[in-house]
Parts: C-alpha cells; sequence; structure tokens
C-alpha cells in the first residue's frame, strides 16, 4: 500500500453551522479525486482540512498512516494552487518557482535544474524574467501549477484553480492538469463546481451537498447511475416526474408512466428523472411503434435551442416542460421546427426511480 | 492497521512556530501601548480623581466653580464649533471642484491645499501675525488700524488654514467614490443643477461630511501650537493645560483640564471614526465615468474661488519665509540672514556636535551650525528614528491586525486607534505624569520622545497599514505557507514586499509628524533635549519673532527636502509588476 490519504468521519463546524459533517473517504496514492458540488456546499473546507488552514472540529485526516490533524500546514508538504493563482507579485516566474525550493534549502545548481524542468513542462522557458503581471490568466495559473509541483509535494491540492479563466484557456488547462497528473503519479485532489471539468478529469469524483458526500465514483458511474435525485440534478440535466409507485408503475398526477420492475408492489413516493438525451422525438404524422405505449405522450416543442452537435428542444406536455436533446442529424432529418406538435417517449429503462426523502427536489 | 496517532496532542498545533511568532509580537505590542499610552492617561485620570489619596472631585468643582478658568472650556469649544463649520463648508466646496467640475490645475490646486502638512502648526498662527497683528503688513503698514487678529478671530483663522486639508482629503475621497452617475441619472429625469445637488449629491455625501466636521472640530480643540501663539489673553483648554503645569507647577489642576478635554476630543474622534467607516461602505467601487463638461460660469467660479483658497495656503508659507528673510518687519523690507543666527539655545547633542567639528573649520559658521542648530540637528535624528521605527512597528502591528486575527486582536486594534483621540498635550502631561521617577532612566533622553511621537501617530500608521494588507490576498500567504516559509519569512519577503508602498508613506507620515509636532512633546524638552519645532515657540515667546520664523522656515525646508528625496529614490525602485497579480 502506498502512502494514501484517508478522511474519518471528518467534521468541521462554525458556531451551530455544521460546514463538513462526518464524511469518510480513502485516496489511494496518485489517484485523481475531485470534490465536485455548488457553492456552499463545504468542498473547499474539507480541502482547507487537509491543508491544514483549517482546523478540525472532529474526526481524522490521515496520511501515509499517521494522523495529520494538527501537523502545521508547512509541515505537511501538500502543494497547493489557488483560484486566485497567488502567484507572488514581487517575484518574476523563475522565483515563485524556486520558492519551495529555497525554502527547502536545496543547493543552488538543483533549484536552477529543476526550475528549468518546471518551465519545460508548461513550456514557458520563455517568460522566466517576467513579473506575474505581465503574464495572463493562463499562463500566471501554470505558473502556480509548477510552483506548487516543484518542491515534489507528496499530494497536490487545486482550490477551484480553472475558475477565474476563460472558458477556451479553461479547457485547454484542463487537459494540460491530466496530463501533468498521468505523467507524474501524483495524488490530486482538485475541488470545483463546474460538473463537467469533474467529470472530465477525476479518476473519482466526490459529489457534495449541505456538508456531506452524496456520491462517490467513477465520472461515469455519477453521470449514468446517480443514487440520488440531488446527484441526478446537479450532474447534468435532468427531467424530474413526482409521483407515486406501485410496483412497476408511477402515477405522476396526469398520467400514469411506467418504468423498469423494480422493488415490491408497496405504494410509495417517488421522484423519476430522465436525462434528456434518453427522450425519444418523433413528429405527429409518424407515430412509432413502442414497447410500452403508456409512456407515449403527445407534445409541442416551444423552444429550440441549437447546441452544435446536438439540439435542445423545451417540450410542453399540458402545460409542463420537457428537455429533449437530439443529435443535430436527426433533427435535420425529421424536420422538426418550433410550434410542430410532437410524440415523445420515454423508454421505461431510462428512468430513475429515487425514493422521497432520500434527496431533495 | 491503526493509523498512528501524534503523542502529546496538539503539542504540535501549539507550539507552531507561527503561533510563537504571533504570539510574541502581540504580547510585545500590547506591553508598548500599555505602557506607554494606557499608563499616562490614567495616571493623569488618577491624580484629577484623587486628592491625598483619596477620591475626590474636588478638583473638578474647582475647575467649574471659578468662571475665569471655566471659560477655556466654552472658548475650546466655541472656536472649535466655528472652525468646523467653516472648515467644512470651504473644504467640501473646494472637493467639488476638484471632483465634479472640469475647472483646470486641479493636479496644482490639490497639490497647495495639501501644503499645510508639512508645517508645524503654528506657521499659520505666525503668518497671521505678521499680516494682521500688532505690527502686521496690512493692520499697521496699509490700513494703519489698531484693529489686529489675536484672540478668537486668529485662532480660528489660523486652524481652518491647518485644519483644511485635513478635512478636504475626507471630502475628496467621499467626492470621488461616490458614483457620478447618480447625478447625471437626476438630471436626467428633470432635476435642475441646484435641485440635484441639494437632492443627491449632499445627500451621498453626508457620512463624509460629517466625519470631516468632527475631525476638524477634533483637530481645533487639541491644537495648541496656533492658540499659543496667537491667542493672546484668549485661553482654551489646551494652553491652560500647559499654563497650569508650567506657570503654576499645579499638575492636579493640568489633570483636570486633560480630563475635561479628553471628553469632546475622544466624542469627535469616536464620531469621525464611526462615519468614515459607514462613508468607505458607500464607496460602489465602480470606475468613475467622464465628467461632463461644466458651463463656463460654473468652472470659472470654481477656479477663481480655488485659486483664491490656494492664495491663502501660499501667502502663509510666503510670509513666513519672508519674514524670516527681512531685517525688521514690517518697517525695514531689506534681506538679511541675521535671523538664521539663532540666539543660543544652550543644548547640544554630542555626536553632532561631533560630526560638525570633524567637517566644518572652526570658527563663528561652525559655533552656528554646531551648537546653535542643535535643536535642529536633534529634530532631524529624533524624525528619522520615529519614521523608521513608528513605520515598521504600525506596520508589524497591522499585519498581526489584519491577516493573523488571534485571540485579544480587537485589543489591540482598539489600543492602536486610540492615540488619534488623545490630544497630544494630554498625552505629553501623562509621560510627565507616569515616567518622570528616578528609576525611569530612558526619561530625559530623545528615547522618551520618539517613543512619545511613535506612539501618538500610531493611528494613521495602522489604519494605512491594514487598508493596504486587505489588499493582499490571503492565499498568497498561504502559498508560501504550503511551500515551506515560515511565518517570519512570509513576512519578510512577501508581506514587507508587497507593503512597500504603504510603509514609505507612512515612513514620510511619521517624518512629518515628527519635525512639525509640537504639543505632544511640549513637555519632553528640557534644557539638555530641544527640538526644533518647540524653539519655534519659545523664540516667539521671547519676542524674537523673526527668529521664530526662520526656525519655522528650516523645519518646512527639511520637510521639503526630505519628501523629495522619498519622491526620488522610491520613484526610481518601484518595480515592474507591483500591481497585484489580479
Amino acid at each position: 500500500m502506498g502512502r494514501d490519504l484517508k478522511l474519518e468521519n471528518l467534521t468541521k463546524r462554525y458556531g451551530h453551522l455544521t460546514a463538513v459533517d462526518h464524511v469518510d473517504l480513502e485516496i489511494q496514492e496518485g489517484e485523481f479525486i475531485c470534490f465536485l458540488g455548488p457553492s456552499g456546499c463545504g468542498k473547499t473546507t474539507v480541502l482547507r482540512m487537509i491543508t491544514g488552514f483549517e482546523t478540525v472540529t472532529e474526526g481524522k485526516v490521515i496520511f501515509d498512516n499517521r494522523v495529520i490533524n494538527d501537523l502545521i500546514p508547512k509541515k505537511r508538504e501538500f502543494g497547493i494552487v489557488f483560484q486566485s493563482y497567488a502567484l507572488f507579485p514581487n517575484m518574476t516566474v523563475e522565483e515563485n518557482i524556486a520558492f519551495g525550493l529555497k525554502m527547502r534549502k536545496m543547493p543552488k545548481k538543483v533549484i536552477a535544474e529543476r526550475v528549468d524542468v518546471m518551465l519545460d513542462l508548461i513550456g514557458l522557458s520563455g517568460w522566466r524574467r517576467l513579473y506575474p503581471a505581465q503574464l495572463s490568466g493562463g499562463q500566471q495559473q501554470r505558473v502556480a501549477l509548477v510552483r506548487a509541483l516543484a518542491p515534489d509535494p507528496q499530494v497536490l491540492l487545486l482550490d477551484e484553480p480553472l475558475s477565474a479563466l476563460d472558458a477556451k484557456i479553461r479547457l485547454r488547462l484542463r487537459a494540460e492538469i491530466k496530463r501533468l497528473q498521468q505523467e507524474l503519479k501524483k495524488t490530486m485532489i482538485h475541488v470545483t463546481h463546474d460538473q463537467e471539468e469533474a467529470l472530465s478529469i477525476a479518476d473519482r469524483v466526490v459529489v457534495m451537498e449541505g456538508g456531506q458526500f452524496r456520491q462517490v465514483g467513477r465520472p461515469i458511474d455519477i453521470y449514468k447511475n446517480p443514487t440520488c435525485s440531488f446527484v441526478a440534478d446537479f450532474v447534468g440535466t435532468s427531467n424530474f416526474f413526482k409521483g407515486s409507485r406501485t410496483g412497476d408503475v408511477v402515477d405522476i398526477r396526469k398520467r400514469k408512466i411506467k418504468v423498469k420492475k423494480n422493488g415490491a408492489g408497496v405504494e410509495e413516493a417517488v421522484s423519476l428523472a430522465i436525462r434528456p438525451e434518453n427522450v425519444e422525438v418523433f413528429k405527429k404524422e409518424a407515430p412509432p411503434r413502442v414497447d410500452e405505449p403508456m409512456n407515449l405522450v403527445s407534445g409541442r416543442i416551444e423552444v429550440v435551442v441549437f447546441q452544435g452537435a446536438a439540439v435542445r428542444l423545451l417540450i410542453n406536455i399540458d402545460g409542463e416542460e420537457v428537455i429533449a436533446d437530439i443529435n443535430e442529424k436527426e433533427f435535420g432529418q425529421r424536420s422538426l421546427k418550433r410550434g410542430d406538435e410532437i410524440y415523445l417517449y420515454f423508454p421505461p429503462e431510462a428512468f430513475l426511480v429515487f425514493a422521497d426523502g432520500e434527496g431533495k427536489k | 492497521m491503526n493509523p498512528i496517532e501524534p503523542s502529546g496532542k496538539r503539542f504540535s498545533t501549539w507550539f507552531s512556530a507561527d503561533n510563537l511568532f504571533t504570539g510574541v509580537i502581540m504580547a510585545f505590542l500590547l506591553v508598548i501601548l500599555a505602557v506607554f499610552l494606557l499608563y499616562p492617561v490614567v495616571d493623569i485620570c488618577r491624580l484629577s480623581f484623587f486628592k491625598d489619596g483619596a477620591f475626590s472631585l474636588h478638583n473638578y468643582l474647582d475647575y467649574f466653580s471659578e468662571p475665569r478658568i471655566f471659560r477655556s472650556f466654552y472658548n475650546s469649544m466655541f472656536v472649535s464649533t466655528v472652525t468646523m463649520v467653516i472648515t467644512t463648508v470651504l473644504a467640501f466646496l473646494f472637493a467639488y471642484g476638484l471632483t465634479r467640475t472640469t475647472m483646470p490645475g486641479k493636479g496644482f490646486f490639490y497639490t497647495v491645499s495639501t501644503l499645510p502638512l508639512i508645517a508645524p502648526t503654528i506657521i499659520q498662527a505666525l503668518a497671521l501675525i505678521l499680516l494682521f497683528g500688532r505690527n502686521g503688513v496690512i493692520t499697521r503698514y496699509l490700513l494703519d488700524t489698531s484693529w489686529n487678529i489675536y484672540g478668537a478671530t486668529g485662532i480660528i483663522v489660523g486652524e481652518i488654514l491647518y485644519c483644511f486639508p485635513n478635512a478636504l482629503f475626507i471630502l475628496y475621497t467621499t467626492l470621488s467614490a461616490v458614483d457620478t452617475r447618480l447625478d447625471e441619472a437626476a438630471q436626467s429625469l428633470g432635476a435642475s443643477a441646484l435641485k440635484t445637488f441639494f437632492k443627491v449629491t449632499l445627500p451621498s455625501a453626508k457620512y463624509g461630511i460629517a466625519s470631516a466636521a468632527a475631525l476638524t472640530f477634533n483637530l481645533t480643540i487639541t491644537d495648541f501650537g496656533i492658540p499659543v501663539v496667537i491667542g493672546g489673553d484668549y485661553s482654551v483648554l489646551a494652553t491652560e493645560i500647559v499654563n497650569k503645569v508650567f506657570g503654576l507647577q499645579r499638575f492636579d489642576l493640568g489633570a483636570t483640564i486633560s480630563v475635561i478635554l479628553l471628553v469632546p476630543s475622544i466624542t469627535a474622534f469616536a464620531i469621525n471614526y464611526y462615519l468614515t467607516r459607514k462613508s468607505y461602505a458607500m464607496i460602489s467601487g465602480q470606475a468613475r465615468p467622464f465628467i461632463q463638461p461644466s458651463r463656463p460660469l460654473k468652472k470659472w467660479a470654481f477656479t477663481a474661488y480655488s485659486a483664491l483658497i490656494c492664495a491663502c495656503i501660499l501667502l502663509v508659507f510666503i510670509t513666513v519665509f519672508l519674514g524670516s528673510f527681512v531685517k525688521t518687519w514690517p518697517y525695514d523690507f531689506s534681506l538679511t540672514l541675521k535671523h538664521f543666527d539663532f540666539p543660543s539655545l544652550g543644548a547640544s547633542v554630542p555626536l553632532w556636535t561631533a560630526f560638525w567639528n570633524s567637517v566644518l573649520e572652526p570658527g563663528t559658521f561652525r559655533t552656528m551650525i554646531a551648537i546653535k542648530y542643535a535643536p535642529i540637528w536633534t529634530s532631524l535624528l529624533v524624525s528619522l528614528v520615529v519614521a523608521v521605527v513608528g513605520a515598521s512597528i504600525t506596520l508589524v502591528a497591522a499585519y498581526i491586525i489584519e491577516k493573523k486575527k488571534p485571540r485579544g486582536e480587537q485589543l489591540l486594534y482598539a489600543l492602536s486607534v486610540l492615540p488619534a483621540a488623545i490630544p497630544g498635550v494630554v498625552l505629553g502631561l501623562g509621560y510627565v505624569l507616569a515616567f518622570n521617577k528616578p528609576y525611569f532612566l530612558i526619561y530625559g533622553t530623545i528615547w522618551i520622545i520618539i517613543i512619545n511621537v511613535v506612539i501618538a501617530n500610531f493611528t494613521l500608521g495602522v489604519l494605512s497599514g491594514t487598508a493596504n494588507l486587505k489588499q493582499i490576498d490571503k492565499s498568497v500567504e498561504e502559498a508560501a505557507v504550503s511551500l515551506g516559509a515560515g511565518p517570519v519569512t512570509t513576512f519578510t519577503r512577501i508581506v514587507f514586499p508587497l507593503s512597500k508602498v504603504a510603509f514609505l508613506s507612512t515612513t514620510t507620515f511619521y517624518f512629518m509628524r515628527a519635525m512639525t509636532t509640537i504639543s505632544a512633546v511640549l513637555f519632553l524638552v528640557s534644557a539638555q533635549i530641544k527640538l526644533a519645532a518647540i524653539e519655534i515657540i519659545f523664540l516667539d515667546v521671547d519676542g524674537r519673532t523673526a527668529s521664530a520664523n526662520a526656525m519655522c522656515t528650516v523645519v518646512v525646508l527639511i520637510v521639503a527636502l526630505f519628501l523629495i528625496v522619498m519622491r526620488i529614490t522610491t520613484g526610481s525602485s518601484g518595480f515592474t509588476g507591483m500591481s497585484a497579480s489580479k
């Protein structure tokens, strides 16, 4: 076993407010973990307890089989990348990168070599004598990234490192972080509120809400098999229906819908979720033959949003709005347009069923 | 396998270098402020409330039952109130001209209006006497009238000229911060220019106006230099304290009046402080849009007004400069340098004397420079030390308060802000009472003066320090710590370089204060230790008005020279890329 990082029953309270509520997690050496959640969910607080800048109210942070709760940040030797870059404005790019090495009292020659390696890593060798204010946001964050990596930290913690950047640069830098992680095989913990970023970059994603971990798993599992309605809603887009279930039939006020056979025949309140890409759309003139006619409903296209490869349709069924995504080619072939009367089909197996009370919404 | 728990729980946190660093500095600052700020003030209160070891209001009954003495309270309140109203109005109009019109010469006007800050407060009084005094060039020479400016009028005019830049600074900040688009919005909705001014501009600046007024009141009621020179028989609280102590050796009465003076001065300070925070909360932070061109009448009216104010301020300086170079004001205007050959002032600073003896040939010139100029050299030495020590200690205090926020941080903050509320005369008297003891070895040396000036001006240093440190992103420090820097390294390598501009401006401020302050150190000078600013008063009291002018000129020139040197050196050392990382 390597130098794993373990959170045990970790809790942070500020007075009466519980920011982080008894969470547990094991992070393997070399793993890329992403904490994902809306603002105020406690993800940054977890990160700050790992860094040591926030004290632990209850529970343990364990690294390399040692409890490090009371270890000061300096002693943890974890690298940190901040949302605001936090480069030292009074130092040049190379002085910034060399700072951590100097603090470890490394010989001058070693420092110089290491700085060169780091600059090569991000392709900014020509910029070494510039001051941070002379660089673009993306360049600054790349410098901040290798400044944190230069002393070869045991763990690299990234606190929303891409949030302050433009959309294009964000994508480039995201790929670069992933590449660095794969090359260096370093444990990285990344905090973000951007679900797309989390899903694309991490080995495992931790979805947080209200100070608790809602789901921990591989990106694909988080997306395909959310375990609660919060995750289904926060990660990706979902259409939600509330109703009561008896066996495989759910009564949602105006109609009944068939779902995958699951559970007993007891009546219970549930939420149904279905991803827009799983909703099928047909022209009124060409009704499809379907397995479950119960799940075929008629509606009208209200809004058409072109999104590049996909087209998003906002469809009105009896006053309720449903989102359906179909790919652009299909959209063209079926010559759909705003105002068209259409049929919608919800395949039973595409529904996620959540018992109400387990998650909100 | 169970994880290893560190032995001795919380040990490592408690004794981390960081907490130790903060704790030691915090304790040091608290001790310094307790000993050199609280203790003297408490001593004054004790002396005023106790007679022969028993609590008694005897001193206060004495004070309030003697109408002749009680007058000083009334006089102080009167002079301060009138000064407050006039200064606030004048400064507001000036600030309005600078921020809301397109008048020409704004930079020049602003610079001139800040000039009073570089001179001892007596300069206004000296100038007014030269112009309107018994032998004033205007009263005697031009108008040949027996009217003169001594008394309340002189104090009020002098204080207005002295307080003007202080009030202006607050109002200028307020008016430039309030969004001018509000005015434009009002006008686009059909309000007349006058209505816009009274319904929008004025209300949006109300906190700034009230805060400037309170500050002016506080500055006037605590000032000693102007009333002592131009007040004549018109006694105010600050001069009364000095009279009681120097004239009658009645420390108890001096202490009593001090406590009475503390009431309005602390009140005015508290109001000013509270309102300043409120007014800064109103700052929108939006970029100031283009000011629409003013109508010609408005533009020229404000230009004429600003020019008039600046002329008055310049006249003060020109008059005193002239007064120090002419033979016999106002009868003989031929030029001379004889007033710069000060009467033997009797004190010497061994260090400086040795220095001048080594560089100058023996003779009358060397005697003059080495012996007669001794107070100037002492002042210079004191000011340089004060500048470095004051700026450093307030920056460290600001750092602890703003960034470390340890337990008791609010106490430290309260004590750091308090000095501005304590009149210099009161603090000075407190020092005599508290430290004039044989075992207190630094009493009677320049060190007690240095400490006094550093403490008396602590507030501004700390406030400008915290304001600057607020702008440094917290993560920059955390980045340093996460890369392995200890608290000392973080401070010296990151925080200090980023605070350099604020540090240098505090250095300049402290130097100016140390060179020009009168009231705080009045009680601390002695036959051995003399200061230039104090000598101006003594020369004036001795009837050597021309020499007083000359001494004042020297002080002003030294401060001006220091400002120029600072401007040049810091201008060239400012490094590129300093303007934060955002």
